[in-house]
């Protein structure tokens, strides 16, 4: 029984509207625990000749029995346009808006208050 | 000439052969004038045929061919010469082979021809002809039309879009219909009813009554050898799952009751069960339903009584 990680891509399908590629991969893995999804993102860069952190790995499901996991994978070729944050959150370091949802939401209100161009000008008030 | 023959021979044969020529003579005559009229007639394109069936104009003109080849064959042994080898033979048999495999075509469009003589004769479609059942505007009911109307129309009979309400008139607002509504009181009896029905329903599709139906019945045995043996619905409902999954490219969730079902189905498919035990048929004969040992016995309902029913909180049971 070999021990080597086989990796097979399915429904691989060029995505124009949100402008990724995205597929299904099966991942053969007889005798070991699920593989991480690192390694698979590393894999496929080697599959498909690109650099790993243009590769994004997600719902992972491991088949009853063990030795098959299926996972969906989507590449994101063009700067990582419409890519979910979460998801490139998981793989690398990600820096989240430092605002806080309440300031956000009362800067909100105090705009619905005020009409066309002067909701511009709002935020003086947030300076208070 | 071969043998010798007597003067009295010769005679008859002769008063017999004059006869004959001068009837023919005759015979020649009178349809020389005929087709001369014919010509004339056609000529003075008195039947035009550019929009008749083409079948028959071909037949038409593949015949006068044959008549004419086979007239000069008639001049050329006439006048002594032979037969053989003659191009105009070749020429008729080409026809007639061509009259021949025509004839097929013929069979297949007679009904076309004879109605179309049908028609030419008469001026007017036939009674049983079905062109005459396709849908009429100036037969169709008006929107505003009085009862008066709807009688003279059920008396058409025989155009079949006769009851086919027409455009509108006026756009009239979309009133629904009020129904009364009912008071929902199911009892206990109605409840044991349904159940039996239920009970009866299921027994009937059982392996027992089904086997027995296959015995009985004239139909001829079916063999049913395409699908997987073990497929079941559960096992559909996941193909289902796993298909949408992988196309939306989203996990969905499962629910308890998803769960439970499908343990449900993997332990049943994969014990013996279904071969020592049937399926319960007493909803049929009327017994008392038996179970099997490790099965729960049927519960019944019991009344829960709504006014001291309090929700605490929003509990969801998926």
């Amino acid at each position: 029984m070999n021990d080597t990680i086989t990796i097979q891509s399915r429904k691989f399908m060029t995505n124009g509207l949100l402008q990724l590629k995205q597929m299904v991969t099966d991942v053969l893995q007889l005798g070991k625990a699920t593989v991480p999804k690192t390694e698979i993102q590393e894999k496929l860069a080697k599959m498909y000749k690109t650099t790993p952190d243009v590769i994004f790995g997600f719902g992972l499901r491991t088949h009853f029995g063990g030795g098959k996991t299926s996972s969906f994978d989507t590449s994101v070729d063009y700067a990582k346009k419409n890519e979910p944050k979460h998801r490139p959150a998981r793989h690398g370091p990600y820096e989240k808006k430092k605002t806080s949802r309440k300031q956000l939401k009362e800067h909100k209100n105090r705009m619905n208050k005020v009409r066309g161009t002067a909701k511009a000008n709002v935020g003086a008030g947030k300076k208070k | 000439m071969e043998a010798p023959r007597s003067p009295e021979m010769l005679e008859s044969d002769l008063t017999s052969a004059v006869t004959l020529l001068k009837h023919l003579q005759e015979q020649v005559m009178a349809v020389t004038a005929q087709i001369q009229a014919l010509t004339k007639k056609v000529q003075a394109r008195a039947y035009p045929t550019e929009k008749g069936l083409s079948l028959l104009e071909v037949k038409d003109q593949l015949l006068l061919m044959y008549l004419m080849d086979l007239t000069h064959l008639i001049l050329d042994k006439a006048s002594g010469g032979s037969l053989q080898g003659h191009a105009a033979v070749l020429r008729l048999v080409e026809i007639r082979t061509v009259l021949e495999k025509l004839r097929p075509l013929d069979q297949k469009l007679k009904y076309q021809v004879d109605k179309l003589v049908k028609t030419a004769a008469t001026g007017s479609l036939s009674e049983n002809d079905p062109l005459r059942f396709k849908p009429h505007p100036c037969n169709m009911m008006s929107k505003l039309s009085s009862e008066d109307e709807e009688e003279d129309e059920a008396e058409e009979g025989q155009s079949e879009a006769s009851g086919k309400k027409s455009a509108k008139g006026t756009v009239k607002k979309y009133v629904p219909p009020r129904l009364v509504p009912v008071h929902y009181d199911e009892t206990e009896a109605e409840r044991e009813k349904k159940r039996l029905e239920r009970a009866k329903k299921r027994a009937l599709s059982s392996s027992v009554i089904r086997e027995l139906k296959e015995q009985y019945s004239d139909a001829p045995e079916e063999i049913r050898d395409a699908r997987h043996p073990h497929v079941t619905r559960q096992s559909q409902e996941d193909q289902h799952r796993i298909n949408y999954e992988e196309s939306m490219m989203v996990r969905l969730s499962v629910s308890k009751r998803e769960k439970g079902r499908r343990k449900r189905a993997s332990v049943m498919s994969s014990q013996l069960h279904s071969l020592t035990h049937f399926s319960d048929i007493s909803a049929l004969t009327g017994g008392t339903p038996h179970l099997d040992e490790d099965q729960n016995p049927v519960k019944k309902r019991k009344k829960i009584p709504k006014k001291g029913r309090k929700k605490k909180g929003f509990r969801r049971r998926r």
